[in-house]
C-alpha cells in the first residue's frame, strides 16, 4: 500500500492551483482503491463567493476531490506499468511526469451523489474511493467523503481512462 | 428430443426476460420491460444507449448473473440476444 505527499500528488496529476483539491494520499493500491486528504481553509477563492456570509464548499468541488483522487489511483498503477516496461531504458523525470500527467483521464458521468452535511472551513474530508467495476476504458468509481468519521457525501462516478 | 428444445427455448427466454429487467433497473429506463426485443440494437438507434451506459449493463451482468465482462468487446452489448448468448457462453464454461 503506497501514500503520495502533495509533491508527489503534483507529479502525477496536471491540476494546479486554484484547482489541485487534495492535500495527501494517505493509502492507495494501484487501480483499486485509494484514500486522500484534503483540508479544507477559508483562504480558498470560492469562499468569496460561496458564500459571502456562509462558507460552504461547493459539492461539484467534492465531486472533483473524489475524481482527483481516482486519477491518483490510475496514475499510481500507470506508474507501475512504465516502471515494468521501462526497466532496461530509465526515462529522465520530466518525460516521466509528462507521460504520467498525459494518461488522466476524464470524468465522464456523475451516476449519484448525495450531499449528506455542510463542508465547512476547519474540516478534513477523508475521500475513500474504491473501484466497483470496469468496462472497455470505463470504470464505476463508489465513494465516501467523511469528515470526522461521518459520511458528509457518497455516490458514483464514472471515470475513462486514457489508452 | 423434442422436449430438450422446448426447455433449451424456454431457458433462452427465461435470460432474455432477465436481462431486460436487470437493462430497465441498472439504467433506470422509463420503459416495459416487454417492451424490449430481443433484436432491437441497444446503442444509437433503437434504444438510445450509449458507451458509458454499457459499463452499467457490465455491472448489472455481474450483478443479477454473477459473470464478469472481462472482454472490452462492445458488441456482445449490441441487442438483448447478444447479452443472452455471451451469458449463456460463459456459463457453460463455469461449468
Amino acid at each position: 500500500m503506497s501514500s503520495y505527499s502533495i509533491n508527489e500528488i503534483m507529479k502525477m496529476l496536471p491540476h494546479r492551483s486554484p484547482f489541485l483539491l487534495i492535500d495527501r494520499v494517505i493509502e492507495c493500491e494501484a487501480g483499486k482503491r485509494a484514500v486522500a486528504i484534503k483540508n479544507v481553509t477559508i483562504d480558498e477563492p470560492f469562499f468569496n463567493g460561496h458564500f459571502s456570509t456562509e462558507p460552504i464548499l461547493p459539492g461539484v468541488l467534492i465531486v472533483e476531490t473524489i475524481a482527483q483522487t481516482t486519477a491518483v489511483m490510475y496514475c499510481a498503477s500507470f506508474m507501475e506499468s512504465i516502471e515494468v516496461r521501462n526497466d532496461h531504458a530509465p526515462l529522465t523525470p520530466e518525460k516521466w511526469e509528462a507521460m504520467i500527467k498525459e494518461h488522466v483521464g476524464y470524468l465522464v458521468e456523475i451516476k449519484t451523489m448525495k450531499f449528506m452535511k455542510k463542508v465547512t472551513p476547519g474540516d478534513t474530508m477523508r475521500i475513500e474511493v474504491i473501484v466497483k467495476n470496469k468496462f472497455a476504458n470505463l470504470s464505476l468509481i463508489e465513494s465516501k467523503v467523511k469528515v470526522d468519521g461521518v459520511i458528509v457525501a457518497m455516490g458514483k462516478i464514472a471515470v475513462s481512462e486514457k489508452v | 428430443m423434442d422436449n430438450a428444445i422446448v426447455v433449451k427455448a424456454k431457458q433462452r427466454e427465461e435470460i432474455c426476460t432477465e436481462i431486460k429487467k436487470m437493462m430497465v433497473k441498472q439504467l433506470d429506463l422509463d420503459i416495459d420491460p416487454a417492451f424490449i426485443t430481443n433484436d432491437q440494437p441497444i446503442f444509437g438507434r433503437g434504444l438510445e444507449l450509449d458507451s458509458i451506459d454499457a459499463l452499467e449493463l457490465a455491472v448489472g451482468i455481474y450483478d443479477h448473473f454473477e459473470i464478469s465482462v472481462t472482454d472490452d468487446n462492445m458488441s456482445i452489448f449490441s441487442s438483448v440476444n447478444a447479452m443472452a448468448d455471451f451469458i449463456q457462453e460463459e456459463s457453460l464454461e463455469d461449468n
